[in-house]
């Protein structure tokens, strides 16, 4: 069994866990990261991956609304390989409150958030997809963020600094000694093998999940899962982010994301039991395209590539536990002020993009139990791969004249592209042709960012995430897998897993061209490749 | 224009149905988009693989009574089948396409990913083998082209294990290929294929080979050579000094795009017409018959025809059309076996067997579409624009194209 000593635990493997990781482990603390899954794998993959400028929130909650633009502007310096500063126009059309329009530019401007009326005219030359209908608009310093190469970061940093990760590894029990949690008990999902780690704090970052980890140290967290649908057309037709100038309200926002675009969301209560298996519906499906036409009326007749759903971590204040008064913001527990619980706190709430603020908040309170005098330097010290002023410049360093599939290899890597082998000829073929991702990214992606199958790799790499949606590179990719000295027979298990995982996202808007690419990949993967033989 | 024949679609289907038409001296011309399904071949033909349960099938023809009475096999009948299947060898050959595999019983591929499947007839550059268990010999040698990523060489030494065979595994780098080496999307099949056609390349990469046998007694290539003809597979097939096995690749499938060619080849030769890049549009009814049809690249021109023959194919080439509400036949607006709830359409699990692949055109037992309730006398479908069976799931979609193919050929020649 394996028995390590560490400073700190931190439970869950999405942003905020792998930001609290790095935080405490560039304050000198020793950290061990425990994920039951993957990286990114709960609600930190599956939203919008809007980089807010706070201006959604300005004028319901000033809080949320100033917290979200001063991370924004912080992740644009530190975090630059992840962002996309696409900025964003908040429009009013015909059926909306223009009046509304003057309360939420005077709301942004107290919040600190840049915000211009432009005339709709100016809108639709800076936005020609927009809804031409417009009768008015707001530009505001919204963006896009990348989840999973942002979550990376963040792991990796933090393993540069002496952090361990334990991926695939769940936490099966605490270990709690005279009312403090000294420790934690796992199971490896890989090996099946037990194991068992002691810290002198843990902190319980699982988002909706964090839930059922308080539980088992014998605390209550009222959580309420709210599921989040969205779906992916497959252009970038906006190059700017899309919102409606009213209260925030569902599938009112679209988002440019590298080559697609993701409209959403929408909000339903769901049971604990639901988090692991959602499933997006029709009604949610007419509800996204109808609304988003409405942004921009080219979605109509765009195809879709993808619907998904993420479970929003919705936290009842302490004050009301019945989840009617619902705290939005960030939220800290100190198990041993609430609960009499020592060594044991939550970080929870909070949004994808004010991550890093959450992981100071929760790393400041293990530090102030531990005894620890080291400041926060994550506001100003750039994540691995962010260290170039900008992407021409990583790019410049590594290559003399890059090629666009070099171009997207450092924008998905950042100045680490220059880890990826350059005078190998067959490092540079490409295994996904829609996303343009190399031989090379991927073999970097199994040597040094800890994947253990084809899905792993796609969090990491984009191979799988285009138009084709996985049918060629996700059989090259478990080729390459395979080399890596993954057992065989696993890879192709896991090819299989990979198809049915796609065509989870596929199947609640599979008509029209997604049929046809859902023929096509049936096709394939039983007539040609026989996968299903077997 | 006119024509005895109009037949819509290139593919397989539509493609043998017009050979055999114009070899019988009726004037005919096919409309094709380009690509279709044959560059995404297996390098096999299945007629019936496994029933509706799963169950496998070793010889087709003494399980036809078990298929439902929309399978287009039960509407050709099981005489004329028996009779059809022994004409389909001759019938490519002559067209310089030579099958293997035995009539009336079903052998078993070897796929990319090493599982044995089984089919009915392959093209020749594929190696069937007897049975479920059985190997290509007990050692191999499983080289690729280095740099070739849609040939995953441990699938199938994994698969090919499983069956007791010995596999090392190579790869060879010749000097030929540099070009395709250096670009990052040129390592694909069918660029494989023109540079082993032409030159010398060939003649190296048998010698690579040979350095590298040592106790092996099968060497195994990825199925990518003779784009244009099959003289150079012939040419590595006699330079290896044990036998070689080629085995299918990812798309895109030289041996069906070489297939394909062929076929159409052959029906030009016979003096059949190619209208090739288009796509027929407009049609116009009398009652029940269709009268005329345009395209997209005449215009005002009108196509007519004593028959038409739809062969457009399922979802992947357009022949049919699924919007949010419907699944629709975009041509003529013929009658479809689907329904329109979009629950009903898909499993959610990607291996199972998948409702919309059944779906298709209703036909009458003459194959004649209906549309509004009523059979179009001079319209034929054939193919996988086909409803009322789910292909994929039987491994019957090359036996429906080739077969329904025929059949509406001799009711057409017969008429």
């Amino acid at each position: 069994m394996d028995k390590k000593e560490y400073d700190v635990i931190i439970i869950g493997g999405g942003i905020t866990g792998a930001g609290t990781a790095r935080d405490c482990a560039l304050r000198g603390l020793k950290v061990l990261l425990i994920e039951r899954k993957d990286i990114a794998d709960g609600a930190t993959g599956r939203n919008h991956g809007l980089l807010h400028s706070g201006a959604r929130y300005a004028v319901t909650d000033q809080e949320s609304a100033t917290e979200c633009i001063e991370e924004n502007m912080i992740l644009k310096r530190v975090a630059r390989h992840c962002v996309d500063d696409t900025t964003g126009l908040f429009i009013s059309l015909p059926e909306d409150d223009l009046g509304f329009q003057a309360t939420f530019v005077e709301r942004c401007r107290q919040a600190g958030i840049q915000a211009d009326i432009i005339d709709p005219e100016e809108a639709r030359r800076l936005e020609p997809s927009v809804n031409p209908a417009l009768i008015g608009a707001v530009r505001v310093p919204d963006g896009s963020v990348d989840p999973f190469r942002l979550t990376a970061a963040n792991m990796l940093d933090a393993k540069l600094h002496g952090a361990d990760v334990l991926l695939y590894t769940e936490v099966t029990s605490f270990l709690i000694e005279n009312g403090t949690v000294v420790g934690v008990r796992t199971l490896d999902h890989k090996s099946g093998e037990k194991g068992e780690y002691r810290s002198r704090m843990t902190v319980n970052a699982g988002g909706i999940w964090g839930h059922g980890i308080a539980e088992k140290a014998g605390v209550q967290v009222g959580m309420f899962p709210a599921k989040g649908a969205l779906l992916i057309f497959a252009h970038r037709v906006a190059d700017i982010v899309l919102n409606r100038c009213r209260k925030p309200a569902n599938a009112d926002i679209l988002v440019p994301g590298e080559t697609v675009s993701i409209i959403g969301t929408t909000s339903t209560r769901i049971p604990f039991e639901e988090c692991d298996h959602m499933q997006v519906t029709p009604d949610e499906v007419n509800l996204l395209v109808t609304e988003g036409a409405k942004l921009a009326p080219i979605l109509e007749h765009t195809r879709i590539l993808r619907a998904y759903a993420g479970v929003r971590p919705l936290v009842a204040s302490d004050s009301d536990p019945s989840g009617r008064s619902i705290s939005r913001g960030i939220v800290l527990l100190d198990h041993e002020t609430r609960d009499g619980l020592k060594g044991f706190a939550t970080i929870t709430g909070g949004k994808l993009m004010t991550y890093r603020l959450m992981a100071e908040k929760a790393t400041d309170l293990v530090c102030r139990k531990l005894g620890v005098e080291a400041a926060c330097v994550t506001r100003t010290v750039p994540l691995p791969g962010s260290e170039s002023a900008t992407l021409e410049e990583a790019a410049g360093k590594i290559w003399a004249a890059p090629t666009t599939a070099q171009k997207a290899t450092v924008g998905r890597l950042g100045d680490n592209a220059g880890r990826i082998p350059l005078d190998d000829v067959y490092s540079q073929s490409l295994v996904c042709e829609c996303e343009e991702v190399t031989v090379g990214e991927v073999n970097n992606a199994i040597d040094h960012l800890d994947v253990h199958n084809l899905v792993d790799i796609r969090r990491r790499t984009r191979v799988g995430m285009g138009t084709c949606q996985g049918e060629l590179c996700g059989c090259r990719t478990a080729g390459l897998l395979a080399k890596a000295g993954v057992c065989t027979r696993k890879a192709k298990e896991d090819l299989k897993g990979f198809m049915r995982e796609r065509w989870k996202g596929m199947y609640p808007i599979a008509w029209g061209d997604t049929l046809r690419e859902g023929e096509y990949s049936q096709w394939v993967y039983s007539e040609v490749l026989g996968l299903n033989e077997d | 224009m006119r024509y005895d024949t109009l037949i819509i679609g290139g593919g397989l289907s539509g493609l043998v149905c017009g050979l055999q038409l114009q070899q019988a001296g009726r004037k005919t011309a096919i409309v094709s988009a380009g690509q279709n399904a044959m560059h995404f071949s297996s390098g096999a033909f299945g007629l019936l693989s496994r029933l509706e349960d799963g169950t496998p099938v070793d010889e087709p023809l003494t399980v036809l009574d078990k298929l439902g009475p929309d399978h287009p096999y039960t509407k050709i009948g099981p005489e004329k089948m028996a009779a059809l299947l022994h004409t389909v060898k001759p019938f490519f050959a002559q067209a310089g396409i030579p099958l293997a595999g035995e009539e009336s019983r079903n052998s078993f591929l070897i796929t990319p990913t090493g599982n044995g499947k089984r089919v009915w007839l392959a093209l020749d550059d594929m190696t069937l083998l007897p049975d479920g268990d059985s190997a290509f010999g007990s050692k191999a040698l499983i080289v690729n082209l280095k740099g070739y990523l849609d040939f995953n060489t441990s699938f199938l030494a994994e698969g090919l294990e499983r069956r007791g065979m010995k596999c090392r595994i190579e790869a060879v780098e010749l000097p030929e290929m540099n070009r395709l080496r250096s670009n990052p999307t040129e390592m694909r099949s069918v660029n494989i294929a023109r540079v082993m056609d032409g030159g010398e390349a060939w003649k190296h990469l048998v010698a690579a080979v040979n350095r590298l046998i040592t106790d092996e007694d099968t060497v195994i290539l990825p199925a990518v050579f003779g784009f244009a003809d099959g003289a150079v597979i012939q040419a590595i097939r006699e330079g290896i000094r044990v036998r070689t096995v080629f085995i299918g690749t990812m798309p895109p499938s030289v041996p069906g795009i070489r297939s394909q060619m062929r076929l159409k080849k052959a029906f030009e030769l016979a003096g059949g017409t190619m209208l090739l890049g288009d796509q027929a549009t407009a049609p116009v009814f009398r009652g029940s018959r269709l009268e005329s049809l345009g395209t997209v690249n005449l215009g005002e021109v009108r196509l007519e025809a004593d028959h038409y023959v739809m062969a457009t194919g399922s979802f992947f080439s357009k022949g049919l059309w699924a919007t949010p509400q419907r699944v629709e036949e975009p041509l003529l607006g013929l009658d479809l076996y689907a329904p329109e709830d979009r629950n009903r359409w898909y499993a959610t699990d990607f291996f199972a067997p998948q409702e919309y692949i059944a779906f298709g055109a209703r036909t009458d037992a003459g194959f004649h579409p209906l549309r509004g309730g009523q059979a179009l006398e001079n319209v034929y479908a054939i193919g996988s624009l086909l409803g009322g069976c789910n292909a994929v799931q039987m491994g019957c979609g090359a036996g429906i194209a080739i077969l329904t193919a025929l059949a509406v050929a001799d009711r057409i020649i017969n008429e």
